[in-house]
């Protein structure tokens, strides 16, 4: 019930945020993608399934800003979302750095996951020497901003901080 | 232990309705089914953010401009020295183009013929998002079909092409720029006349024209206007300028020339652009 009123704030103010914000702050032309970091970080925090879930709403919401299939992003962010948060799980005493670390590789994975699959369903253009350093630059400001979006979500899962981070399956 | 079983099965049903669910929703898109719920959606959407992302905008765009100078001084301080010489050479091409545009008027009148552009309504609008994605090279602008625009209208700027509208609603309307990789605009050289396609690479790259053949004349620095003939899927009037030749090779084997041109109209600080309004 607590996740079900805290949710949909986080995901209206990572929406703003991913629309009006970020665009304007690009490196290398390049801009952080707020609602891949809310899909990994729900991951981290709550697990695969709760990750899944919350990468399939963030990404319907990023397919109304796009041309590319609706539902694409979706798809994307729900697999990422469930593997990072599948990896997770599984790591035990973890230290400070890995959550970054996956959180990073997660996000960059979702590009490229997008891409391809976008080539897939006829988006030929997605796939270009472009997509490596898009890759690379949202995996990096992702990973970065990672651990600050991870508590907003434990905050919005009601998780213990230790809980899916430190502690691995018993 | 069945339990336990049930606990590990039960995120993987989620994870696969969820797969089944988006691959649904995308066949839903592809195919144009459930009555435009797709796009209603997509434009709601928009719309009802539309007014926080144009004051993020406004209040924003000094900010990131800030931010893009300090990540990239050195190519805008080469840009400053271009841009300062190409002013200098601007203002000794005007007066010439002044008696050219004179020359012009006075033929088309005097043969009865309309300027196929100039016949056109254009409706101004103030760009008041820039490109979302790191894949797409769109920017929304604050009218929409409450104004007349329609999908695939040009938009232009007083230089020249900007890209073609690709998605309207009620107050907004979504335009793809001409650097979007998958853009394509029918252009052809102002001097030979001969024809080509303009392909979008992405953000701050050239545009790479194709179809040109390799014993044309090719100068640097030549203009290019849209041919009015369909490049890809795209189709713009004739005559709207769209960018300059920079790079013009020959590769020996090749039937075409390697052409690569820069885009007249500054896609970077776009504030205000017109949309020209075809039907």
């Amino acid at each position: 019930m607590t996740t079900v009123v805290r949710l949909p704030p986080v995901l209206l103010v990572a929406v703003v945020l991913h629309t009006a914000v970020v665009p304007h702050f690009r490196v290398f032309g390049v801009a952080a993608d707020m609602l891949v970091l809310v899909a990994v970080a729900a991951g981290v925090a709550g697990g695969p399934e709760r990750g899944a879930a919350v990468g399939f709403v963030c990404g319907l919401l990023a397919d109304c800003f796009l041309q590319t299939p609706f539902g694409l992003s979706a798809l994307v962010l729900t697999l990422v979302a469930w593997a990072v948060g599948g990896l997770q799980t599984r790591i035990v005493h973890a230290i400070w750095w890995i959550p970054m670390l996956t959180m990073g590789a997660g996000a960059a994975a979702a590009v490229v996951l997008y891409a391809i699959l976008g080539a897939v369903m006829g988006e030929s253009q997605l796939i270009s020497t472009r997509l490596l350093v898009i890759a690379a630059v949202v995996g990096v400001i992702d990973g970065l901003l990672g651990p600050l979006v991870v508590r907003v979500m434990r905050w919005v899962f009601d998780v213990d901080p230790r809980g899916a981070v430190v502690l691995g399956p018993r | 232990m069945a339990a336990r079983s049930r606990r590990r099965g039960s995120p993987r049903v989620t994870l696969i309705f969820l797969v089944l669910l988006s691959l649904t929703i995308i066949t839903l898109d592809f195919r144009g089914d459930g009555g435009g719920a797709i796009e209603r959606v997509r434009g709601t959407t928009a719309d009802a953010l539309s007014p926080v992302r144009r004051a993020a905008d406004t209040v924003l765009t000094p900010v990131g401009d800030a931010f893009s100078g300090v990540t990239g001084y050195g190519s805008l301080q080469r840009q400053n020295d271009q841009l300062r010489k190409q002013i200098a050479q601007l203002q000794g091409q005007q007066f010439a183009n002044q008696n050219a545009q004179m020359e012009r008027d006075q033929l088309l009148a005097l043969n009865g013929l309309q300027d196929q552009l100039g016949s056109y309504r254009r409706v101004t609008a103030r760009v008041v998002s820039a490109p979302v994605s790191n894949f797409e090279q769109t920017i929304e602008l604050d009218v929409g079909s409450n104004r007349g625009v329609g999908v695939d209208m040009p938009v232009v700027t007083g230089a020249g092409l900007v890209g073609r509208v690709v998605e309207v609603s009620g107050s907004r309307s979504v335009v793809r720029l001409i650097t979007d990789p998958a853009s394509s605009v029918g252009v052809r050289l102002v001097t030979t006349g001969e024809a080509g396609i303009a392909d979008g690479e992405g953000p701050h790259r050239d545009l790479s024209v194709s179809y040109v053949s390799a014993d044309s004349a090719v100068t640097v620095g030549e203009l290019l206007v849209t041919s009015g003939l369909a490049g890809g899927s795209d189709l713009y009037p004739a005559g709207i300028p769209v960018g300059k030749v920079h790079t013009a090779t020959q590769v020996e084997g090749e039937l075409d020339k390697r052409i690569r041109i820069v885009p007249v109209a500054d896609l970077d600080h776009l504030v205000f652009v017109q949309v020209v309004i075809t039907r």
